[in-house]
């Protein structure tokens, strides 16, 4: 199956719909920490499935200090959020979210991680689905361990694919070395009804 | 006479649909710029006395434009357009010179509001 290729004005419209989602998920995330959280603007891909690893190891560096958590989303659209969040910082983070964790305590690190994920992940998917017109569901988050078992993850999953579109969109905290990637990975099915409900929304302007 | 006004944003979605909210009543004369860099170069030529400008731009952000407005002692009126209202961002736009700011998604309420406010309409 070939996916959809989205027209300049498809894409031009995705990034906005997802520059506005995160606004929304980033004020959530400054609301609760008081410091501003910086915002990169969004890139869209349309990637093969045989080449989402790479792609994604491309976007995050080669670190192997990176933690992954995964959100599933259904309804309408249906895919996958990956915020994967570089090691250092996380201290920092933790101070600000009220946590004390002893050096060393992957638990309450992770933990720590799931929270912001949820708070970030759930905002932003909202926001898509609110400028959308749609609902959308979503599993609550967990943690991928390594990027090897993201890899059986993503596979196992995603199977029948062949394409995902792929989201690209970073953000960090001002004044601490703390930086995050939120991708989102969007099914083929989705990549199709999407583009048609993008159509819907530039004819209607 | 018309009223010259430029429209700063990387998405030619959210240009047409800021355009698309400004009174009909309005007369004024649109430009547009695609980020910070294209809106200084597009006001040096051809003075905007209003400027609608996003923050998360490419190549040149909102507050590099402002900080250059401000810099170059340029004189024009900047209401930002920004998806991103985090309190934080906002002081910082205002501090930097905006004279207002339009939480996106926009409308035309929420612009004629702001033209009204300053005495523009």
């Amino acid at each position: 199956m070939t996916a959809v290729q989205y027209t300049d004005e498809q894409t031009d419209a995705l990034q906005e719909i997802i520059n506005i989602a995160m606004g929304q998920a980033v004020a959530s995330l400054a609301g609760i920490l008081d410091v501003r959280v910086g915002l990169s603007v969004p890139h869209v891909h349309l990637v093969q499935i045989h080449e989402l690893i790479d792609t994604i190891q491309e976007i995050t560096g080669a670190s192997d200090e990176i933690t992954i958590v995964s959100q599933a989303f259904y309804s309408h659209l249906k895919g996958e959020v990956l915020i994967i969040f570089e090691e250092h910082g996380w201290k920092d983070l933790a101070g600000l979210m009220g946590y004390e964790p002893p050096p060393g305590n992957i638990q309450q690190e992770q933990e720590l991680l799931l929270d912001v994920a949820n708070i970030v992940s759930g905002a932003c998917l909202n926001g898509i689905a609110n400028q959308l017109g749609t609902d959308m569901s979503y599993t609550p988050p967990s943690v991928i361990p390594d990027m090897s078992r993201m890899k059986n993850a993503l596979v196992s999953n995603n199977a029948s694919w062949t394409h995902a579109l792929l989201v690209e969109v970073n953000f960090s905290l001002e004044h601490i070395n703390f930086k995050s990637h939120l991708l989102i990975l969007m099914t083929e099915d989705t990549i199709e009804i999407l583009s048609t409900t993008l159509d819907d929304l530039l004819e209607s302007i | 006479m018309a009223t010259p006004v430029l429209v700063v944003d990387d998405s030619a979605m959210s240009r047409k649909l800021i355009i698309s909210a400004l009174p009909p009543q309005w007369e004024v004369d649109v430009r547009q710029a695609s980020n910070g860099t294209e809106a200084i170069e597009a006001y040096r030529a051809g003075k905007a006395d209003i400027i609608f400008l996003d923050l998360t731009m490419p190549v040149m952000d909102g507050f590099e434009v402002l900080e250059t407005l401000r810099k170059e002692d340029l004189n024009t009126f900047v209401i930002v357009v920004s998806a991103d209202y985090q309190p934080k961002s906002v002081e910082r736009a205002l501090a930097l010179g905006a004279m207002a700011f339009i939480q996106k998604p926009v409308n035309p309420d929420k612009i004629s509001k702001v033209l009204r406010e300053f005495g523009i309409l």
